[in-house]
Order: structure tokens, then C-alpha cells, then sequence
């Protein structure tokens, strides 16, 4: 106890000293609050992240590989495209196999067809529309008397489409011809609708992201029954509400199929690279992937696609999970690709900032157990005679040690909690500043490049390189720096390993000095 | 039997010849409610002799021993803070601690059990002539006779046995050392206590009871 009571004597006693020593630790202490703070709250951030945004592995086609085998002039066309049908496309079945394993936490998938429709109008930048065009001839040799003549054929003039009627009355002859004739834009659309059917909820990114939204009615509930949820322009253009039935028609079998609107969608994504009157998403209808697997075991030519996203359970596994969709026959000219990289790349400027919290902490910490320890040395000098007497009273040296050793973890602790609420203020600008001078980095190197491709005004570059289909990433561009509990208790493992470090000087100084010889030096 | 003994003690230091000792074959026996003078000419060993004696040096040669005990084999610390009181010539009290401080440190140190530190302490600096208000000063605030009598009431706040002090009253006036001497008569007579003085001076060999003498 006395211990305790010298040291708050000394302390009190020799107040210049320990206001010297104080400051320093104050600024020591402001600065890895600060330094710690960031660097925690961006591993939290960090860690957060890649919490919430899986690692998704996607199988797409190779087709550099398959160019490779390619072979030039015309006579090696017919087997390019020979060689390009023997790829065996991936079917459900492969995808279930690939999606059994224990390097995934899940997997879904979506599974695409086309259907046409008499019934619905596809939502398009082109109609057709009927012309009727007459042509009347009169001839005085016509014996037809009393009613019409009429005759229909079909194609025609030109080999065009459309129906052509003759009707002769009496001597004139009437030739009406009927063709469609299309209107459309210069930029014109392929294909009718779109049938994405989706494994899971957990498939269904762009309405997780936001990017497609229910605003009428509810999305699917079953997903093996024929339910749909269709765009809000398809749904305008037909004037469907939620409810109705719309028909759809396989286009070779023309068997027809009834899905009941569950839900209406809005696609949210203002802008795309085309410039089309109706968005990409108009004509796709939303239902269950068992519906689609129904459609294809009516009709087994109908063209399918499949697109499977496989969670991974960590960044670690990759590799592994490569390998067993290799040996589990995933043919060579699909590649297993992650999103790994734009995740990482989100997490870029965070990371350096942390690297460089981390750097700057260190650096501080050894710069401040240096200074410390070199004021401590000259303290003991200063203090060897009261170390002389303390050791003839018969003081140990241990309990001198631990007593110079409180008072200057006294001192660190009241400056430590000085210094962490100035930690506390200044941590937050600081942090920020610190990432928005990496994220303006970063800026600064994406439009370096982009200006290499003529691009310079495209700076959203994150935005842009939605590449591979896998889910867009979003970065992170702001850091709230929090001085936590976790920061306070590392602040103190700080505090007390600086103490004991710049404390060697005493403690080997006590071990070594003799009292005697200390006192004869004072006397 | 004496409270401390002396056998066969030589000093010798470390960086000197194997030949060349301070002092050699010393045999002294200390009493308690005595009081001895060791007296000898400059460079003669006195202050070493009294080193070894504190448990602040360590014999080259022969052994002290406390209450028939080597002091190799003691914790030297609790000798020190304990059995024994030490009063320097330099008097060695810490300067930013107030009279009153000083003492009740060493109180603290010793662990002896005293119930209120405080009144013994001012009751120690009244026995040694100091008033409750010089209690309160710094040390380097008070005379030398003044830091002397303190350094004397520190060495007595834990009770110990033995009162060694090495040329007490070197820095103080006829008056104040007759006053010093006056204090370590009354604790030899009245309070039993074993007294050592390291002096060379005539007055303090007088009023002692014994008188050892180191010769080169």
C-alpha cells in the first residue's frame, strides 16, 4: 500500500517531470486511439462486408479456348460450328451435382427459356401493321352478270406476305391487297419473352439489390406452380393487372400455357447501354425454375440456359471447389469465375487505409517507447540518490521497481484517458479523410485508364464492370471511426506495455546500482 | 551473548590486490542498552565496518552475525527496515518527502504494527526536539542539526534493536551534538537499545561506554 502512497507523493512532487512524460503519453495516446479506432472500425467494416457479400462463383463458357482450336478459310466453317454444338451444355441435373458439396454454403440457379404468345403484345420498339391497297380495273368483255366473283390467295407481289382478294363485279375488277407492314426503330429488339425461372428467393439478385421492385401485388410463392410476375410495361402495354391469366405459347409445339400474375414489377434501373424505348427487362416474366423444367419435359428441343450461382463458404475454398467441379466432369470449356476480386476491390481503400493506421501506429509506438525510455534513463540518473536511500530503509528491489513502475502507469493512465476523448473527436474526421484521400486515389487511377480507352468521362468505372454475371459490388466510401470498448482495452495494453518498456531503464538501474555506492557518490 | 557480533571480519576491495584488505580479523561483540564508539583515522575503514554491520556490503572475510544469525543467511532488506536504525553522516532522507513523511516511511517499510504512525512519528520528532510545525516542512527547508534529529527519529519510528550511525554529529555544532549524544544515551539507558557510533570525535568517545579502534 505504501508503494502506492510513494508513488502519488512522487508523482505530486515532481510535477514538471511528470507533465514532460504526461504530454507525451498524451499525444501517444491521441494517436493510437485514432490509429486504432480507424484500423478496427475498417477491419469491422471489413469483415462486415464480406459478411454480407458472398463469395459467388458462377460457371461461364470459355470461349477463348474454344477460338484457339478454330480453323481458318470456308471450308473449316461447317466444322467450327460442328465442334461448338459437340460442347455438351450444362443441364439442371449438372448443376444439382455441383451444387452438392461442403465447400458451398448454397447454390441457386435460374433457368431461362423464350415463349411466345398470341394473346400478349411484346413490349417493343416495332409494330406491325395491316395496309390495304386497291386496285380497280374496268374491262367491257366481262359476261359475269348478277353477284361477285371472289377469289383469295395468298402471298403477295413480290413474293411478299399478306393476302391478296379479287372481286369482280360485273366489269370491274377490284384488287385488294393486304400486307403487314413492320414499324420500327433502327435499334430493334430480337426475341418475345423471356421466362427466367429462379430456383429461390435467394436467386433472385436484381430484386434483393433493388434493382427490379414488386410494386403490384407479390412475387411468386410457389415455385413449381405456373405463377409469374412480369414487368410493369408489359403489364401497361396489355393492360394486365394482378390476377389475370396471360397465355404463352411454345413456339414449335404451340402448346400453350397459363400463368397467373402474382406481382407486377418496376425495373429501378433508370439507365442501360441501349437506348430503347422499353428497358431489357420488359418482356422477361419472373417464375419458378420447376415450371421451366415442366416446359422442358413437354418439349425437350426447347432452347434452355441455365446460369448457377454457387456461395462459397470462404474465399479459401475456391481452389478446392475448382478441382472437384473438375472432377465431377465439368467439361474444360467452362470456368468456375468468383466475384472475389470486385469484392476485394471494394474493400481496397479501406484496406489501406487500415494498412496505413496499422503502419502509423507502429511507427508511433516505437518512436514513443524510444523517447520514453530515454526520459526514463535520465530520470533514474536524476533519482539514483532516492534510490540509494529507498534501498537503506530497506525497500527491495522489487517493490522499488513496481513503485517507479506506478507511478509512470499512474501518469499513462490519466493521459491514456485524456488522450482517448481527443481520440474520440478527432478519429472520425481523421478516418474519413485518410479514405477519401484513398477513394480520390483510386478515382485518379481508374480514369488514368479509362482515359487510355477514350473513356475519360466514364468515371463509375465499380458501376461499370459488372463483368462475368456475377453480382454488381458496391465499395466502400465512408468510415465512422468509433472508439469502442475494444479500442479502450488495446489502448491500455498500449498504455501498460509502454510503461513496463520505458520502465526497463528503472527496473534494470534499481537491479543494478548499489546503495552504498550511490550514497558515498551523493556524499 | 551480544546482540551482534563480529568474527573474524576482513574487507577487502574487489579490484584490489588479494593482499591489500581495508581491515582484517576484526572480532567485535555488541550489547544492547550500551553504546559503542568505533573510531580510527580517515581511510581506515570505519564507514566499510559499518557497511557490513547494515547488511549494505558483504564481507570478504568472516561473518556478522545478528542474534547468533549470519547475515549471509538473513533477508537483508528486513534486517535493515527491522533490527536496525541507520543515521548517516549525509543524514540520506528523501528531499521532496516532508519530515513527517520521511518517518512514517520508514514505519511503512518495517510492517511493524503501529497503530497510529502519525502521533508516533510526532512524538519521536518532539523526543529529538522538533516541533509539529518543522513536521510539516520539505526536508531541504530544515537545518542540518534539524535533518540529523529527523534522520535519528526515522532510524527509532519502527522500534529496531540496534542504532547505528555513522559520524552523527560530524556536521553540528558543540550545542547540537551535545543534544544528539544526550538522545542516545537516554535510548541505550532507558530503552535498551544496542548504540553504534562510527566518529572521530573526542566528545562522542567520551560519553560512550566502549571504544574500538581501527588501525591501518
Amino acid at each position: 500500500m505504501y508503494i502506492l502512497k510513494n508513488s502519488f507523493i512522487s508523482i505530486t512532487r515532481n510535477k514538471g517531470r511528470n507533465i514532460s512524460i504526461g504530454i507525451i503519453i498524451l499525444v501517444i495516446a491521441a494517436c493510437s486511439t485514432v490509429t486504432l479506432s480507424i484500423r478496427n472500425t475498417a477491419n469491422n467494416l471489413v469483415k462486415e462486408y464480406e459478411a454480407s457479400h458472398d463469395i459467388i462463383g458462377t460457371i461461364s463458357f470459355n470461349r477463348g479456348q474454344l477460338a484457339e482450336k478454330f480453323k481458318g478459310g470456308e471450308d473449316a466453317k461447317k466444322s467450327n460450328i460442328e465442334a461448338f454444338n459437340n460442347i455438351e451444355q450444362l443441364t439442371l441435373e449438372n448443376i444439382k451435382n455441383y451444387g452438392e458439396s461442403n465447400y458451398l454454403k448454397n447454390y441457386y440457379y435460374i433457368y431461362t427459356t423464350s415463349l411466345n404468345s398470341d394473346t400478349l403484345t411484346k413490349a417493343t420498339d416495332s409494330y406491325e401493321y395491316e395496309v390495304e391497297n386497291k386496285e380497280t380495273s374496268t374491262t367491257s368483255t366481262t359476261k359475269t352478270t348478277g353477284g361477285q366473283n371472289n377469289e383469295k390467295s395468298k402471298g403477295g407481289p413480290n413474293g411478299a406476305g399478306g393476302e391478296r382478294h379479287t372481286i369482280t363485279n360485273n366489269n370491274t375488277t377490284t384488287i385488294i391487297t393486304r400486307s403487314k407492314e413492320k414499324f420500327q426503330s433502327d435499334r430493334n429488339l430480337t426475341g418475345d419473352f423471356e421466362l427466367d425461372g429462379y430456383s429461390s428467393y435467394d436467386a433472385m439478385t436484381d430484386f434483393i439489390s433493388g434493382n427490379y421492385q414488386i410494386t403490384d401485388g407479390e412475387m411468386i410463392t410457389d415455385f413449381s406452380s405456373f405463377e409469374c410476375a412480369i414487368s410493369s410495361e408489359l403489364a401497361t402495354l396489355n393492360e394486365i393487372e394482378v390476377g389475370n391469366k396471360i397465355t404463352l405459347k411454345n413456339p414449335t409445339t404451340k402448346k400453350t400455357y397459363d400463368f397467373v400474375v402474382k406481382g407486377i414489377y418496376k425495373d429501378n434501373s433508370n439507365a442501360d447501354d441501349s437506348a430503347n424505348m422499353y428497358s431489357q427487362s420488359a418482356n422477361k416474366i419472373v417464375t419458378g425454375s420447376t415450371v421451366i423444367k415442366t416446359l422442358v419435359e413437354d418439349d425437350s428441343t426447347l432452347v434452355t440456359n441455365i446460369t448457377p450461382s454457387f456461395i462459397m463458404q470462404s474465399e479459401d475454398v475456391i481452389e478446392a471447389f475448382t478441382q472437384e467441379l473438375k472432377d465431377k466432369g465439368l467439361n474444360e470449356y467452362y470456368t468456375l469465375n468468383t466475384n472475389l476480386d470486385e469484392l476485394k476491390n471494394a474493400t481496397q481503400s479501406i484496406e489501406n487505409v487500415k494498412t496505413f493506421a496499422t503502419m502509423f501506429l507502429i511507427i508511433t509506438l516505437i518512436i514513443a517507447s524510444i523517447v520514453l525510455f530515454v526520459i526514463n534513463v535520465i530520470n533514474i540518473r536524476e533519482r539514483k540518490y532516492e534510490i540509494g536511500v529507498f534501498r537503506t530503509i530497506g525497500v527491495s528491489k522489487f517493490k522499488l521497481t513496481i513503485q517507479y513502475i506506478l507511478e509512470l502507469l499512474i501518469v499513462s493512465i490519466i493521459m491514456l484517458c485524456i488522450g482517448c476523448l481527443c481520440g474520440v473527436f478527432l478519429s472520425k474526421p481523421i478516418g474519413n479523410m485518410l479514405l477519401q484521400n484513398e477513394i480520390e486515389a483510386s478515382k485518379t487511377a481508374d480514369e488514368e485508364v479509362l482515359n487510355n480507352f477514350g473513356r475519360g468521362e466514364k468515371l463509375d468505372l465499380p458501376m461499370e464492370m459488372n463483368i462475368r454475371g456475377v453480382a454488381k459490388v458496391e465499395p466502400i466510401n465512408s468510415i465512422d471511426a468509433v472508439v469502442d470498448v475494444q479500442v479502450v482495452l488495446q489502448l491500455l495494453v498500449i498504455g501498460i506495455l509502454l510503461t513496463i518498456v520505458s520502465s526497463l531503464a528503472s527496473m534494470i538501474s534499481i537491479q543494478r546500482f548499489s546503495p552504498l555506492t550511490i550514497l558515498k557518490e551523493r556524499s | 551473548m551480544g546482540i551482534l557480533k563480529l568474527e573474524n571480519v576482513g574487507y577487502r576491495y574487489k579490484d584490489a590486490p588479494k593482499d591489500k584488505y581495508v581491515f582484517k580479523n576484526i572480532n567485535y561483540e555488541f550489547e544492547q542498552g550500551k553504546m559503542y564508539a568505533i573510531k580510527g583515522k580517515s581511510g581506515s575503514g570505519k564507514t566499510t565496518l559499518l557497511s557490513l554491520i547494515t547488511g549494505l556490503e558483504k564481507c570478504t572475510e568472516g561473518d556478522v552475525l545478528y542474534n547468533g544469525k549470519s547475515l549471509k543467511k538473513m533477508n537483508l532488506d528486513k534486517y535493515r527496515n527491522t533490527e536496525i536504525g541507520i543515521v548517516f553522516q549525509s543524514y540520506n532522507l528523501l528531499p521532496r518527502f516532508t519530515a513527517i513523511e520521511n518517518i512514517i516511511l520508514s514505519m511503512d517499510v518495517s510492517q511493524v504494527k503501529i497503530k497510529n504512525k502519525k502521533q508516533r512519528a510526532l512524538e519521536l520528532m518532539k523526543s529529538v526536539g522538533l516541533s509539529e510545525e518543522q513536521s510539516k516542512r520539505k526536508i531541504l527547508k530544515l537545518s542540518g542539526g534539524e535533518q540529523q534529529r529527523i534522520a535519528i527519529a526515522r532510524s527509532l519510528s519502527y522500534n529496531p534493536k540496534i542504532i547505528i550511525a555513522d559520524e552523527p554529529t560530524g556536521n553540528l555544532d558543540k550545542e547540537t551534538e551535545s543534544e544528539i549524544l544526550k538522545i542516545f544515551k537516554h535510548l541505550a539507558k532507558d530503552e535498551n537499545k544496542c548504540i553504534i557510533i562510527v566518529t572521530h570525535s573526542q566528545s562522542v568517545c567520551d560519553a560512550v561506554d566502549y571504544i574500538y579502534e581501527l588501525k591501518k
